[in-house]
């Protein structure tokens, strides 16, 4: 169990956010918390960067869907990069590979945007 | 607890022959005796009162000549007291000569009652013989309040730990039925099919977010589901409930498993769309038995749940793929996808929550017990439903607490012909004469 940290930066699709810890039911209202100070424009991209996220549970699932539903409401897009095997096989079975952009490196998404 | 004062009949006794300050202060006995902070009285063997002191008598109310010579001790009690002192008191006395600290209440003249703390011992003449007693009787009103108080503190402690006991029990059993409203008590009777289900909850209210059901659509055909709701306690399962019934009176509507898994992600979508989005992950289908082979066509859909497995005959098993159907509720336009299969008799169709694969097996708890192993070990525990349950109910009881998450299993078989006698479907061979 590692506490959860998150930093904000600018990148060159918009803001890229980097979570580093573990996304469970304990840490999952930060980030929820922090969506709404996310400003977002139309066409931008919220790219959350997962490299540093070894767990991820159904309350972390719930707080990547809130991510994507603050992004939707903006009027851009949301990319997931780095996402750890672990996880990824979660998004898998739920379907969420279809719904978020996955990418394996911050550069390919900030290009990709 | 006793009254260290000269003895009653003693009273006018010897004066000391050197004066100290103490006596200087104490220069009567008499006053000593008739004024201290304790009432005295000596009586004969036989309860007669011979002498008392001006302490006492102003504590009764009574005058000295309607006492001395005239009443017993006991006629100064109520009748408790009475009672009291012939069987314990008075026999105490005389088998010990002494006895002390007896809690009793004396009569006023006034009819109220004095609590007062009572100790006594005989006197013995040269020859041993028993002469009087003497009594000291101390005011024990404000003991008596404290004790009062105590016992009141006492009452009322016990009285909110009754009801915190009764609200306890309420709340259980309004969880019992909350619960019941999550999970069928039983499962109904399926013609020409074997059901069984198994529920554990990790969470101490017992009210999970895990959720199966079997009902029947029409006089043919069977809907059954299984799912999971992201999250645990009370939070959970008012969402597991909300999806339990919608799937209910969705299939009602339209039993095909697309459509009813369309319903239920518009209610939770619209129910919990905002910053605390709510989902589920689940497996609807419809059972259709064929009458004619003794097969079932199972036609489901999946949204965003783990895949069923397909147990077959032969000892094999499968998972039934539903790829790319989406997590329900979480996303306004969602994609589901169906799956079908047929099952022949000794066939069985497994659904599971996430709980069981995600148990942590191993010496240390660290690895999961993963899908692979899940196929692998139905494969072998194949045979009837009961039989599959029966098997992982006691593999996962087995893992103590390495289940740390809700785990739901609901199977669905068709018995073989051969199954229904014990000799056969009995894990161990029995002997039948």
């Amino acid at each position: 169990m590692s506490p959860l940290k998150i930093t904000a930066e600018d990148g060159a699709t918009g803001p890229v956010l980097r979570i580093a810890g573990d996304l469970d039911h304990d840490t999952a209202p930060e980030l929820r918390g922090l969506l709404p100070t996310i400003v977002l424009r139309p066409g931008q991209s919220l790219v959350l960067d997962l490299a540093a996220m070894p767990f991820c549970d159904s309350s972390g699932v719930s707080a990547l869907i809130a991510a994507h539903n603050h992004a939707l409401a903006a009027g851009a897009g949301i990319a997931l990069v780095a996402v750890p095997a672990n996880t990824l096989r979660i998004l898998r079975i739920v379907g969420l590979d279809q719904v978020f952009a996955i990418h394996p490196d911050l550069a390919t998404a900030t290009r990709a945007g | 607890m006793s009254c260290t004062g000269p003895g009653p009949e003693e009273a006018g006794g010897g004066t000391a022959p050197a004066p100290t300050f103490a006596d200087l202060l104490e220069d009567s006995p008499e006053d000593l005796y008739d004024n201290a902070p304790c009432g005295y009285l000596s009586t004969l063997m036989d309860g007669t009162i011979v002498k008392l002191n001006d302490t006492l008598l102003g504590w009764l109310g009574l005058e000295r000549k309607a006492i001395v010579g005239q009443l017993r001790f006991t006629d100064l009690l109520p009748v408790g007291g009475r009672l009291y002192h012939e069987t314990h008191f008075a026999p105490l006395l005389r088998m010990q000569g002494e006895i002390s600290g007896v809690a009793l209440e004396l009569k006023r003249a006034d009819g109220a009652r004095l609590p007062v703390l009572v100790s006594g011992v005989v006197k013995y003449g040269s020859t041993g013989t028993p002469l009087l007693t003497r009594i000291t009787v101390f005011d024990a009103t404000d003991r008596r309040a404290y004790e009062t108080e105590l016992l009141r503190s006492r009452k009322a402690a016990e009285e909110s730990a009754r009801q915190a006991r009764a609200d306890r029990a309420r709340l259980q059993q309004a969880l019992a039925v909350l619960q019941q409203s999550l999970l069928p008590s039983t499962l109904p009777e399926i013609p020409g099919m074997e059901a069984a289900g198994y529920y554990h909850t990790a969470s101490p209210d017992r009210l999970g977010g895990d959720f199966y059901d079997v009902f029947p659509l029409d006089d043919r055909r069977f809907a059954f589901f299984l799912g999971d709701v992201c999250g645990k306690g009370p939070e959970a399962a008012a969402v597991t409930s909300l999806t339990r019934y919608t799937l209910r009176a969705a299939a009602l509507h339209d039993p095909d498993p697309v459509a009813a898994l369309t319903t239920l992600n518009q209610v939770l979508h619209e129910r919990y769309s905002g910053v605390d989005p709510r989902f589920c992950t689940a497996i609807f289908g419809v059972l259709e038995p064929s009458p004619d082979t003794g097969h079932v066509t199972v036609l489901l859909a999946s949204g965003g749940h783990p895949p069923a497995l397909v147990l077959r005959a032969a000892g094999t098993a499968d998972f039934l793929h539903t790829p790319g159907g989406l997590l329900v509720g979480a996303l306004p336009d969602p994609r589901f996808s169906a799956a079908t299969t047929t099952l022949a008799p000794g066939d069985t169709l497994l659904l599971y929550t996430d709980g069981v694969i995600e148990a942590r097996t191993g010496p240390d708890r660290s690895s999961l017990f993963g899908d692979e192993a899940l196929r692998a070990f139905t494969a072998e525990h194949a045979g009837s439903a009961r039989t599959v349950i029966a098997a992982l109910s006691g593999l996962l009881s087995g893992l103590g607490d390495g289940l740390d998450d809700d785990t739901a299993l609901l199977a669905l078989g068709v018995p073989t012909p051969a199954s229904t006698s014990a000799s056969t479907s009995a894990p161990t061979p029995k002997n039948t004469p």
